[in-house]
């Protein structure tokens, strides 16, 4: 089980949604450059 | 205060606040291009949020609160994957290319960019075609949800609720336009947001935390808190699939991306739509909840309301209707403007070759969208059966046949005129046909739909002639 009693596979989901903003914050920041591209 | 006079006032100021922006929108409405894309100047705020009010209906808030309450936490998948596949990826994947290609070929409507990117009027004029009919068919179970919120939620007769929320629609979207859906949409992503939070608070509070909703529901059965539960992974993934990787083909949403600033504005708007379609989660959660309050409802879509009237005070409640309807609303004016722009832009402009002028497309585009409000309105009112069987086949059929044309045309060069006319009538078709068959081994539609397109798509494109060096550096630069 994992935090709050939840099974951890149900849990995850949660986990994946954060990891999903996470991950956006870090293409914004570090790997999205709009170059030339920006019109 | 009596509880419907708190009700009525919660959603008149939310109404009156809509009707402010239509006005004030219509004053910055002045070209055609202002009407269905903003002019090409939406900021990453009002574009992201938009983006997430127009995803998510009021069908899917009840809907999806009646799947929690069937499946349990299993079907949080379904929101991670909305986030996931249905808003991160979509908008790094689609986001700049399609800012990008759309400017270069002067397009403003998602058949015009087929039309031009695929140098085929045909092409332009089919999936125009099927936007505008199965459009209106998902209109019409948009306003038909609407109606049974106001029903179920604050005892309107549905025919008034239907009527209040149309007319009020219909009223900002043809005066402003696409600048009002986006800021009438950016105020609803708030209120829904704002209620589903609520909502969500005050109804773990009531069972006693999270760890007692967990065990209260793995007490009614296990298969409540496991994944993939009661439901099964064919189930639950294909779904999961379709909401989410369906949304890639849907004009309303796609749209979106042909309205921003620049490109630096993805950079906000991706972060601030990825932050805001985290609230797909908490339909599926508190309709979970809900099972462990009211384990035996007659009805599985009842889950949300039950829960609002039962948990909340009347003004949490209001807050949460207010936003239940808004999120009709922004998906109902968000495919307005769609309808309006295939019809006007689509369909009357290609088909009469250019003769109506920039001005009076924006006459035009401002009546089509009134005619096409009354045309769902009225079907609305008393929907007949087949509008009713066929609004299950709506979105399959619109993302099959318009997915493949759009992800191929923006990122491989060798898709051809007719691998895109092969992709888009085959898997129109497979989708429509599967559907009509009765969903052959309980699979989605869309699922054959979009395999049939792909294959299609690269089959001809291969065996057909390519585009011109000409073409292909003009869209890529």
């Amino acid at each position: 089980m994992g935090p709050f009693n939840t099974p951890w596979l149900t849990f995850i989901a949660w986990i994946v949604a954060l990891g999903c903003v996470l991950f956006s914050i870090i293409w914004a920041l570090c790997i999205f450059k709009p170059g030339d591209e920006d019109e | 205060m009596s509880e419907p006079l708190i009700y009525t006032l919660i959603l008149l100021v939310y109404l009156g606040a809509l009707v402010l922006v239509g006005f004030i929108t219509g004053r910055r409405t002045k070209s055609v291009e202002d009407f269905y894309i903003g002019g090409r100047q939406i900021g990453p705020w009002v574009t992201a949020l938009s983006f997430v009010a127009a995803y998510f209906s009021s069908v899917v808030i009840v809907g999806g609160g009646g799947f929690g309450y069937m499946f349990g936490m299993a079907t949080l998948w379904i929101g991670a994957i909305n986030v996931l596949l249905g808003c991160t990826v979509a908008w790094i994947v689609l986001g700049p290319r399609i800012r990008t290609f759309t400017q270069r070929l002067k397009t403003m409507t998602i058949p015009g960019f087929i039309g031009e990117r695929f140098q085929s009027d045909f092409a332009c004029i089919f999936s125009a075609l099927i936007i505008v009919l199965f459009m209106i068919i998902y209109n019409v179970s948009i306003l038909k949800g609407m109606g049974h919120i106001f029903e179920v939620l604050m005892n309107v007769p549905y025919v008034y609720g239907v009527l209040i929320s149309c007319i009020i629609i219909l009223f900002y979207v043809s005066i402003g336009g696409y600048l009002a859906v986006v800021w009438t949409s950016f105020i609803q992503a708030w209120v829904m947001g704002i209620g589903l939070i609520l909502l969500t608070i005050f109804a773990v509070q009531r069972v006693g935390g999270l760890t007692a909703v967990n065990q209260s529901l793995g007490s009614i059965d296990a298969g409540l808190i496991n994944t993939p539960g009661t439901w099964g992974w064919p189930g639950l993934i294909s779904y999961a699939l379709i909401v989410s990787f369906g949304v890639w083909g849907m004009p309303q949403l796609v749209v979106r991306f042909y309205s921003i600033k620049n490109l630096k504005v993805l950079k906000i708007g991706t972060v601030v739509a990825t932050i805001g379609t985290c609230m797909a989660l908490l339909p599926y959660f508190n309709g979970a909840i809900a099972r462990t309050l009211f384990p035996s409802l007659a009805n599985p879509d009842l889950a949300i309301p039950t829960l609002v009237k039962t948990t909340l005070s009347p003004f949490g409640a209001a807050i949460v209707l207010a936003g239940v309807v808004a999120a009709g609303m922004s998906t109902f004016s968000s495919v307005l403007i769609i309808l309006s722009s295939s019809m006007v832009q689509d369909l009357l402009r290609r088909g009469m070759k250019g003769e109506i002028t920039r001005r009076k497309s924006l006459f035009w585009g401002k009546i089509g969208s009134l005619v096409i409000g009354f045309v769902s309105l009225l079907i609305a009112l008393r929907p007949p059966a087949l509008v009713l069987t066929l609004t299950a086949f709506a979105w399959a059929v619109i993302a099959s046949t318009t997915l493949w044309p759009i992800l191929f045309g923006i990122y491989w060069k060798g898709a051809t005129r007719w691998g895109c006319v092969a992709s888009m009538i085959g898997g129109c078709m497979t989708a429509l046909f599967w559907m009509a068959a009765g969903k052959p081994f309980g699979v989605h539609g869309f699922i054959p739909g979009i395999i049939v397109g792909f294959v299609l798509m690269v089959l001809v494109s291969r065996a057909t002639p390519k585009f011109s060096p000409e073409h292909i550096n003009q869209i890529w630069g």
